[in-house]
């Protein structure tokens, strides 16, 4: 028993706080979620079971294909920037521009946006696609006669596609930059005494050597952006109309702005299930099994 | 620049409210202690935005029941600690419901009236149906009551009201060759059904034609009241007391929308209206860039505390009357009984507060005539009771007494728990009517769909 204590006593203080807050702050709102789901409280907010009610309404919700339309392009596309902008971005930095320091001033200007608070990056944006005549967008414009658009409402789902998207890239820059370093030189140095051309350096050496980093940035930016709001409710508040609200942003406005708990949680429930069967599928898709396996490199 | 900030504010009180959820508990204030001579109780009261008379009255009317407490001996003294909300009235409500949960709820409540179906059904307040009897509203303009009612009882001591006049430009309409004799008679002819809504809609149409105003119309750019007063014109219904519940009226809806529609392809308003800044609507009205305005009696207010006029910047009062008129909404048939709403406060008292009679005491203190008067004059609105017309200092202005009579012409929203859903639902149908998103057909449609889903069996649909 003491031996056990003994073994367990370190593992247990330094684990020990973690544990708790993933349960306080992680498992016990998906509980809660889970149980909301099922109840229709409201603004008086009673626990009362509600059985499926809140899925039946979810299905009969007129808005709802177009919110779901929408989350997956807002998804899509943004994480197809994430990843492919960022990819781009590691290259760059690491194999291209092979001076540390010059290097090092281009990522850190890349992650000036991430290391701003949200509003901050967000006003640049409302004063980028401002629709009067002094906004950045319009005053190109304006250099070639053209009338002011207003940008947020005419193409609100580009808007925050971009503003999204340029955020998330530099995730994606850091991991891809750490891995393209830990490639061994040699093998560079090889394919250019081979006659290697460029493309298959990066096809044939870069890519295979970032495909965990690659599975991870996907999966990881996936699930932030599934349920992620807040830039899309800084910029646009979903509007005008539905026509870019998200289902995470359609989860709050509908437990917070109309004050109905219950089919929020349903809905944030929905979110919740097809973050796991994603994950699933990219865990499966890009061949874990394979990966566990020691690396070919080294 | 304020939308970023009510969305920061948004996200912050979510975020507190969840955590408020999450605990659900917490210790509560002791309201009372003791100090010197006698026993201090605190009493806290809150209200939204910058009409602070609506709680510093209280403070005013404490002071009156200390001297009563004094006079029958009693080893009490109030005191009254205020406070005021800076945000929207959806946060609002949110920080009470927190507030509630964590046993810290103000024992007064300052609100918008039709808020009271949600504060009843959840338990947060207390009815308050012996006010009704109380002398001091004994007065009260008998339709008030109404505003104050749910389920049969009273919810809330009426605060104030006001008046929501189309305000029309003078200016404009001089330049459209209108007498001074015409552009002063316009409210009585409104009054009197002879111009109607289509009038209306025709004299802003050849405002801009001729270039005089870049708009003819401009209403609020955000949900609110003042669109459900024209299903009222058009004589439907939004509530139905005897079933409680949200009447979708579909005619008058219809004619509601077809409005919105008109005046948005005839290109009376701006084009993207609904999605404008408050400031940038004063700024229009203000600097003579819309004919007629869908506003509020407390925008003269709102006019003197902000710099909306491009070379003046704050206007006054006088200048509002010299260059703006106001009058009811017009009839939407000739002949017919012209229209304006109401959205009357009323203090709430919170079913948490350890001191309720002396609250209700304070509340019947706090409608002294002088006291509205102050309120009403400072901040551009009107009393709840008759006595306050004969007070001097409301006597004295000439504005609040210009529209004191768009009383008799009032209407109110609904207090149902559901209501704010429904009107969430027909701004939506505005907007994409507007905006030229969906056909008023179209609109009306989605409209239904929208509710029954929204409402389920809170709903009745009358064709």
């Amino acid at each position: 028993m003491g031996s056990a204590l003994k073994k367990w006593k370190l593992p247990m203080i330094m684990l020990g706080p973690f544990v708790a807050l993933i349960f306080l702050f992680f498992f016990l709102p998906v509980v809660l979620i889970v149980i909301l789901a099922f109840t229709n409280m409201d603004s008086a907010m009673r626990w009362e079971f509600a059985g499926l009610a809140n899925f039946q309404k979810m299905l009969e919700d007129p808005n709802l294909f177009k919110i779901m339309k929408n989350t997956a392009l807002y998804v899509g596309f943004t994480l197809l920037i994430n990843v492919c902008f960022g990819f781009v971005l590691g290259i760059l930095t690491t194999y291209y521009i092979q001076k540390e320091p010059v290097s090092l001033v281009f990522r850190t200007i890349w992650m000036l946006p991430r290391m701003s608070p949200p509003v901050v990056y967000v006003l640049l944006w409302l004063w980028f696609f401002d629709p009067s005549e002094y906004g950045v967008l319009n005053s190109l414009r304006a250099l070639f006669h053209m009338e002011p658009v207003a940008w947020l409402h005419e193409h609100p789902m580009t808007a925050i596609i971009l503003a999204n998207g340029i955020i998330g890239a530099s995730f994606g820059m850091i991991i891809f930059s750490s891995a393209i370093k830990s490639i061994p030189k040699d093998l560079f140095y090889a394919a250019s005494v081979d006659g290697a051309s460029q493309w298959s350096i990066i096809k044939d050496i870069i890519i295979p050597a970032v495909r965990w980093p690659l599975m991870f940035v996907t999966i990881w930016q996936f699930l932030s952006l599934i349920t992620s709001y807040e830039y899309i409710f800084l910029l646009t508040n979903g509007g005008p109309l539905f026509e870019s609200e998200v289902l995470a942003l359609y989860s709050f406005h509908k437990a917070f702005q109309n004050f109905e708990f219950g089919y929020g949680s349903a809905i944030s429930l929905v979110l919740v299930i097809i973050a796991l069967i994603f994950s699933f599928m990219m865990w499966k898709w890009f061949g874990m099994q394979k990966m566990m396996r020691s690396s070919k490199i080294e | 620049m304020k939308k970023m900030r009510k969305r920061i504010a948004i996200l912050l009180s979510a975020l507190l409210m969840a955590m408020g959820v999450l605990s659900g508990c917490g210790k509560s204030d002791s309201s009372s202690e003791s100090e010197g001579n006698g026993k201090i109780v605190t009493i806290k009261a809150q209200t939204i935005g910058a009409e602070v008379t609506r709680v510093e009255n209280l403070k005013k009317a404490a002071e009156k029941l200390n001297q009563e407490l004094k006079e029958q001996g009693k080893d009490i003294q109030v005191k009254v600690e205020t406070s005021s909300f800076d945000g929207s009235t959806d946060e609002y409500a949110k920080q009470f419901m927190l507030a509630f949960r964590s046993k810290k709820a103000p024992d007064i409540y300052t609100t918008g009236h039709e808020n009271i179906g949600w504060l009843a059904d959840g338990n947060y307040i207390l009815p308050l149906d012996e006010l009704k009897q109380s002398k001091a509203y004994t007065d009260v303009f008998p339709p008030l009551w109404e505003a104050a009612t749910y389920k049969g009882h009273i919810w809330g001591a009426l605060q104030d009201t006001e008046a929501r006049p189309v305000f029309y430009n003078k200016d404009v309409l001089r330049k459209l060759g209108w007498s001074e004799e015409e552009i002063n008679s316009l409210p009585e002819k409104v009054k009197n059904g002879e111009f109607t809504l289509e009038d209306m809609t025709k004299v802003a149409e050849e405002a801009v034609k001729k270039g005089l105003v870049p708009y003819g119309i401009i209403h609020r750019p955000v949900e609110g009241p003042d669109f459900h007063v024209m299903v009222y014109n058009f004589g439907g219904t939004l509530y139905d007391p005897k079933e409680n519940k949200i009447v979708l009226d579909k005619t008058a809806v219809k004619k509601q929308l077809d409005y919105y529609d008109e005046i948005a392809q005839k290109k009376l308003i701006p084009k993207n209206l609904t999605q404008m800044e408050w400031s940038n609507i004063h700024k229009t009205v203000v600097n003579g860039k819309a004919l007629f305005y869908y506003g509020g009696i407390w925008n003269v207010f709102n006019w003197g505390q902000d710099n909306f006029h491009e070379k003046l910047g704050k206007v006054d009062e006088k200048w509002v009357n010299e260059h703006l008129g106001m009058m009811l909404i017009p009839a939407a048939e000739k002949g017919g009984k012209p229209i304006t709403l109401s959205h009357p406060f009323v203090y709430t008292v919170s079913a948490q507060t350890k001191h309720p009679e002396l609250v209700k005491r304070l509340l019947e203190l706090v409608a002294d005539p002088a006291l509205q008067a102050k309120h009403d004059v400072e901040t551009f609105h009107l009393p709840v009771t008759k006595n306050v017309l004969d007070d001097p200092t409301f006597k004295a202005n000439q504005t609040l007494n210009s529209v004191a009579y768009m009383t008799n012409y009032t209407t109110f929203l609904p207090n149902h728990n559901g209501f704010p859903q429904y009107s969430k639902a027909i701004f939506n149908a505005i907007q994409a009517v507007e905006l030229g998103k969906k056909t008023p057909e179209q609109a009306l449609q989605d409209l239904e769909t929208q509710l029954k889903n929204d409402l389920g069996d809170q709903l009745k649909i009358v064709e």
